[in-house]
């Protein structure tokens, strides 16, 4: 296939590395630290109240949860879709992929009133409920993730690579779904009750996953000193516009259709138009950063083959990506519930009241310990196995290219 | 039920009467309750598992509420012992159940009345909770098996009458009866203890002229006749949720 | 689970009978002034070695059969077992909670390291303003260590600490 044969390699030992690592560790132990604050004391340290009852841990976790399954995207792409040029990444791929989902899923765990139950919800199920599902598609994602790096580590095993490729894919996908799935079916709360916030998530998770793949790797090359070429960035520079647009078109089609359904006219009409802060994080966090610069940084002529260009799109990818979800998560949930259409309802448990929310910082140091763990993952991982090809230089990635 | 079950049945039936009528400061209570306009429950012999033959329900007729219902929530607040979380803020205490007030936009036609758990047939809250904690029991009374809650809060995203809450401190002192505790979800148990024992729910009891409950299943029950004669209407009915509170004048 | 529980349990009682048979430090039989509680145990819904072994399978039962089916026959519920064994207050007058060495729970439980669930969310000891309170079989002499025996072999700061702490590490 290459005239340059691929060659994975382990990180090499550095300075850098061990720095990496006590820096990462910092993070891990506030994390660590916000935790045993909020399950000593109970959640009225948190900034979460019984009106918004899921706060800034839920916007980190499904974040990260929802770019691990983006993540697994790249590998995918070679393998399901025998793209060769994306293949030598799809060790990478997988392992972002877990790393991610681990650390996304310790910021849930992590914030349940009973983290000392986790046995309990591991092993009693009430299959009507998407959280359930999700528990089980969790594990089986990462199940299959690890089958399919071993496909692509061990030769013996090379024969399943392709199964494994498609079978985590598949997963991936329903994956997604799933976590989509836990606001569609909220059917008390009209802004999440829709079929389309399952494709929103997939595609939300196309842009988030490829866009942290994009600076984990870009860093994982230039900090170890490996040749790292255009060919395959710019591969990836234009599949992330491809994925911000898919996002762009479905958030607009579910406003759009939103403000036409009487029942959603409220809430669409306060997240747009008068929600304050997160009006400004939709139009501003959202769209215009999140959106349009990375696509603008993206397609500008003048920015062709900037790395510096592509991974500040991919920063604002990530950026637009976390603000979506907050106007999602906690916007949704500052909307008050309406139990007479057409009334004003009011009572001393804040109905009828827009829901103040002001995240607490233990909120953000748990959130910002689970990005640290796929991060220290992600690090210890390509130190210890063979993750990361040797180069991706231009004539390694892709020889017929020139 | 086979035919020793039955008369087991009888014969603790009558064991709790005679235990009761032994009783003498009981015995008004007890009379009080079954010849009661409020409503009528009969006692369950304490070793039988509740079935679903009956389904417990109640009407609330708001129009003769003269406080909208604030009697009922501190007849709740005091059973229960919800809603004085020392550490919580105003948004984080427990609320089991509260006096919404409903001013109409058009034509400011105003009420109030007082809301919660709705004790839904298809309770939203128990589809979601992966641990199958929020669970109906066989007489329908929706609670939170707060053994084997996690604390995720998906119930309560999931409930449109925002009847449940979470505890978000340590807790000391709880009534014996109501057991809750910090990282647990809770709501309006319809008091089931007492339910158990025969005895009406605290705020159907402090409000005896505006709320009958009772056997939604028996078309015979006053709350199935009182509701068939002035109806019982349903808090967002168009969620086809079949709740076991309904409300007259609303 | 429950096998755990159980074995972390024997281990348990096996020390718990190893202190009342008198290690060096272990208060003796007159030190603990059982006489109460022993002649009290004839008393109690279960035979001694039945509850010391059982007690937790027990009221696991029970909680399933009352939550779930609303079955509440008073032999195994842990409601009457409060109310029973546990004072309201302390000797000085204080209330009492499990957090206290002096709790009937607490003594055992700090002694074999095992924490205990239930009072974050049951009540820890009996409510006397309720008119069933009962305490009738412990209401004077109290049980095991909950007096006069303070200055023996009762728990140290740090096990009591150790029951009521939340579990913090198995999330880990
Ligand atoms: S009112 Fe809410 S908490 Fe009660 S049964 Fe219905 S969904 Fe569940
Ligand atoms: S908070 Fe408890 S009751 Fe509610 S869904 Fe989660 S586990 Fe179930």
């Amino acid at each position: 296939m290459a005239s340059q044969a691929i060659i994975f390699r382990e990180t090499k030992d550095s300075k850098g590395f061990y720095i990496l690592l006590a820096v990462l560790g910092a993070f891990l132990a506030l994390g660590a630290l916000a935790f045993f604050h909020a399950e000593h004391h109970g959640h009225h340290v948190t900034g979460m109240t019984n009106q918004v009852v899921w706060g800034l841990p839920h916007v980190f976790a499904i974040g990260l949860i929802v770019a691990a399954s983006g993540a697994l995207n790249v590998g995918s792409i070679g393998t399901v879709f025998g793209k060769k040029i994306y293949q030598p990444m799809g060790r990478l791929s997988a392992l972002l992929a877990i790393s991610l989902l681990v650390g996304g899923l310790i910021v849930l765990v992590l914030d349940l009133g009973h983290p000392d139950r986790l046995i309990v919800a591991m092993t009693t199920y009430n299959f009507k409920s998407i959280f359930a599902w999700n528990i089980i598609l969790y594990n089986g994602f990462l199940a299959l993730s690890a089958v399919y790096i071993w496909t692509m580590m061990d030769r013996k095993v090379k024969k399943f690579y392709k199964l494994a490729g498609v079978a985590a894919f598949t997963w991936r996908l329903i994956l997604t779904t799933g976590t989509g799935s836990i606001f569609g079916f909220l059917v008390a709360r009209d802004f999440y009750n829709s079929a389309v916030m399952a494709p929103l998530f997939i595609v939300m998770s196309f842009a988030m996953g490829l866009a942290v793949f994009i600076l984990v790797l870009h860093f994982a090359y230039t900090w170890t000193g490996r040749p790292l070429g255009d060919v395959v960035m710019n591969r990836l520079r234009y599949l992330l516009a491809v994925f911000i647009g898919g996002v762009l078109l479905l958030e607009g089609a579910r406003h759009f259709t939103g403000l036409y359904i009487a029942q959603k006219a409220g809430v669409e009409n306060f997240i747009l138009f008068d929600g304050g802060i997160y009006t400004q994080l939709f139009w501003v966090g959202q769209i215009m950063l999140g959106s349009l610069l990375p696509l603008s940084l993206i397609f500008c002529r003048k920015l062709a083959n900037n790395r510096v260009a592509l991974l500040l799109a991919a920063l604002f990818t990530i950026v637009g990506g976390f603000a979506q979800l907050y106007v999602i998560l906690i916007g949704g949930q500052a909307y008050p519930l309406v139990l007479f259409p057409g009334a004003e309802v009011s009572s001393d448990f804040f109905d009828g009241v827009i829901n103040a929310y002001e995240p607490s910082i233990w909120e953000l140091m748990l959130g910002l310990g689970g990005v640290a763990l796929t991060l220290f993952m992600v690090t210890i991982g390509v130190k210890v196995l063979r993750f990361l090809p040797d180069s991706l230089s231009d004539a390694v990635a892709d020889p017929h290219s020139k | 039920m086979n035919q020793n079950r039955v008369d087991e049945y009888r014969r603790n039936f009558m064991t709790t009467l005679g235990g009761v009528a032994a009783v003498a400061a009981v015995v008004p209570s007890f009379v009080l309750q079954t010849a009661h306009a409020a409503g009528e429950v009969a006692a369950k012999p304490v070793d039988q598992a509740v079935t679903n033959a009956k389904r417990w329900g109640m009407l609330i007729d708001v129009t003769k509420l003269t406080d909208g219902g604030a009697g009922m929530v501190a007849a709740c607040k005091k059973e229960h012992g919800w809603g004085d979380e020392a550490h919580s803020a105003d948004t984080q205490k427990a609320h089991w159940a509260r006096v919404v007030k409903v001013t109409d936009k058009l034509t400011q036609n105003s009420f109030s009345l007082p809301v919660m758990c709705q004790h839904c047939e298809n309770p939203p809250c128990v589809d979601v909770c992966p641990t199958g904690a929020s669970m109906k029991r066989a007489d329908g009374i929706v609670q939170v098996n707060k053994h084997i809650c996690i604390g995720c809060r998906y119930c309560m995203m999931a409930c449109p009458y925002k009847a449940r809450s979470f505890v978000h401190e340590a807790l000391q002192d709880q009534k014996p009866h109501s057991p809750r505790g910090m990282g647990t979800v809770e709501s309006c148990n319809m008091c089931v203890h007492r339910i158990d024992a025969g005895k009406l729910p605290a705020c159907v009891e402090a409000a005896p002229d505006a709320v009958i409950f009772g056997d939604l299943n028996d078309p015979n029950s006053a709350v199935s006749q009182a509701m068939k004669t002035i109806g019982g209407k349903q808090i967002r009915a168009d969620l086809g949720l079949n709740t076991g509170v309904r409300y007259h004048g609303i | 689970m429950t096998s755990k529980f159980s074995s972390v349990f024997l281990a348990a009682t096996l020390a718990f009978a190893t202190l009342l048979a008198g290690c060096s430090k272990a208060p003796t039989e007159a030190d603990l002034n059982l006489a109460t509680a022993k002649a009290k145990a004839d008393q109690c819904v279960e035979p001694e070695s039945v509850i010391r072994t059982k007690h937790m399978d027990l009221l696991m039962h029970q909680r399933d059969a009352t939550m779930i089916e609303g079955i509440r026959t008073k032999q195994h519920s842990l409601k009457e077992c409060i109310n029973c064994h546990v004072s309201t207050t302390k000797q000085d007058g204080t209330p009492l909670h499990y957090g206290d060495k002096e709790h009937f729970c607490t003594t055992c439980h700090a002694a074999v390291g095992q924490k205990i669930d239930c009072f974050q969310c049951h009540a820890d000891r009996p409510q006397t303003d309720d008119p069933n309170y009962q305490h009738t079989v412990g209401s004077t002499a109290g049980h095991h260590f909950t007096q006069g025996v303070t200055a023996a072999a009762a728990p140290t700061a740090a096990e009591v600490q150790m029951v009521t702490q939340p579990q913090q590490g198995a999330a880990k």
